[in-house]
């Protein structure tokens, strides 16, 4: 079964795999001069732009349930940069690592994971300024915040599926890689990163955000830090989600096994 | 004995490479059986043996099938049909690299190299030194692969390889590059771990000059079928006369 060997080969790399997580992650920002400060840099810059799009510009949004915008909006966006990096950098994945696959015997299946756990490790470090700055802002810790490394490896656990169907897609044709790169600011519009879902009055367009798996992570941040709900309070929600992952992974072992003979061939 | 031990074994191996149009169509046959292409074989029905401690020359014009029986060797690549049996731990240096992260610097390669190859840091940083010395490429080792030239690339490649404790070398085209004083310490090292550690040998190469220095033993290729399977010298008369239309020693083909 392919879901086997792949976990077999991530328990047998396992010591490689978090050296070559690490290894990206040093790659990624050691080439530029002001380094680390880029994981910092690049989203300020977007969160700036869309407070000051719908604080100040269209001067629509005010406090939601009661938090500034600020504090609801990067409590949805910190958990879509890291899944924007997945669907941009992890879908190029394979072509990126293509020496792992085309010269040397690698476990190709493990690239996806270090690649996630790379990103994974940068959405740590804009957590803690989240978790930061909500103090700042005089918010109390409370024990809702203890589910969040739920949130966050159910997010971890559908990004990397994503990645391994999207980059092995990818790999056989940048028609795909392509495509992905077209789709990712619809998704994000599409989901409740930007939008409380629960407030929209239209019924199918609240569905179909509620469907997005983008907008059960972004919720269920916001679940923690601003509504203060249980992961067990919405089980259809969850429900949906844990589907929306089985789903994900079928996809992805399925595209994995019929094209991992034809990858090394084709990069 | 050790000596008489199958190291690789290939039994009927073919290996098909399907060529479609163009990369929409090969995304298209993901979903769709009917999308056409165009099979095209590069290994075709091969058997053959080698032992340990073997030094076996690969021949052939390009398109032969050289490259793909290495890679499958390597277990980069895999066949089509038939079965592929290789004991033992392999070191490639396939198109010259081997496997090279091209934005990280030589020395942080050797270290991702290692670790990959499941060799503990400790054990790294001993054998560090000693492939810096043979790479020896200067300053360059501090710098991104990806400013390396071909010739570095080699050095490097070939350094990480030979003093990572090999069972079977395989080398593809990757010395044509270096100049003759690194390929005669390569020789010469190449003679010693064969000698000492038992290493097998597979060798891709246009030279025939180092394909006597290195082999004792020459496949000959054709259109992916063996054509001739004999001590090295007489490999290599036929592989001049018969394939080399040219017949001139030490000539690459086009």
């Amino acid at each position: 079964m392919e879901l086997k060997n792949l976990v077999k080969d991530h328990v047998e790399w396992r010591h490689q795999i978090f050296k070559l997580a690490k290894s990206d992650l040093i790659k990624t920002y050691s080439g530029a001069a002001l380094g680390w400060a880029w994981a910092i840099i690049k989203p300020s810059v977007t969160i700036f732009v869309y407070w000051f799009a719908f604080s100040i510009g269209l001067r629509h949004r005010g406090d939601i349930y009661g938090f500034p915008f600020f504090l609801w909006l990067i409590a949805g966006m910190v958990p879509w940069f890291y899944i924007q990096e997945m669907l941009t950098q992890g879908t190029t994945c394979m072509r990126r690592y293509k020496h792992l696959i085309t010269k040397m015997k690698f476990p190709v299946s493990t690239i996806p994971t270090f690649v996630g756990m790379s990103k994974f490790a940068v959405h740590l470090l804009l957590f803690a300024i989240v978790i930061v700055i909500y103090f700042l802002f005089g918010e109390p810790f409370t024990l809702y915040y203890l589910q969040l490394p739920i949130y966050m490896l159910l997010m971890f656990l559908f990004c990397v599926g994503w990645t391994l169907f999207g980059s092995v897609l990818a790999a056989i044709s940048q028609d795909f890689a392509n495509l992905v790169k077209s789709f990712t600011t619809a998704l994000f519009w599409l989901s409740g990163i930007m939008w409380p879902v629960n407030k929209i009055t239209n019924h199918v367009g609240r569905m179909l955000l509620k469907m997005n798996p983008i907008t059960f992570t972004c919720e269920g941040y916001r679940n923690c830090l601003i509504h203060k709900v249980w992961i067990w309070q919405e089980p259809k929600e969850l429900a949906v989600y844990l589907v929306e992952i089985v789903i994900m992974w079928a996809l992805a072992l399925w595209a994995f096994k019929k094209l991992k003979k034809d990858m090394p061939d084709v990069l | 004995m050790e000596k008489e031990e199958n190291i690789i074994e290939f039994r009927h191996v073919t290996k098909t490479y399907k060529l479609y149009k163009n990369d929409k169509q090969r995304l298209m046959a993901v979903f769709n059986k009917r999308i056409k292409y165009i099979p095209k074989k590069a290994v075709n029905d091969l058997s053959f043996v080698i032992k340990r401690g073997e030094a076996v020359a690969f021949l052939g014009k390009n398109g032969a099938g050289k490259s793909t029986i290495l890679k499958i060797v390597t277990g980069v690549t895999y066949p089509t049909e038939g079965e592929v049996i290789v004991r033992g731990r392999v070191s490639a240096l396939l198109e010259l690299t081997a496997g090279f992260d091209k934005e990280m610097t030589g020395r942080e390669n050797i270290y991702l190299k290692g670790q990959i190859m499941g060799i503990r840091d400790e054990e790294i940083h001993k054998l560090e030194e000693t492939i810096v010395d043979f790479a020896d490429i200067g300053d360059y080792m501090d710098q991104p692969v990806r400013s390396y030239s071909s010739g570095m690339k080699a050095r490097l490649g070939f350094a990480i390889n030979i003093n990572t404790h090999p069972e079977i070398l395989i080398i593809d085209e990757a010395l044509s590059v270096g100049d003759k004083a690194f390929r005669r310490k390569c020789v010469s090292k190449v003679n010693e771990i064969m000698d000492s550690e038992d290493v097998t040998l597979l060798f891709v190469t246009h030279s025939t000059d180092m394909a006597r220095e290195f082999c004792h033993r020459g496949i000959v290729l054709k259109n992916g079928k063996q054509i001739y399977d004999a001590d090295i010298d007489s490999a290599l008369d036929l592989y001049e006369t018969a394939i080399n239309v040219k017949k001139k020693p030490d000539t690459k083909d086009a």
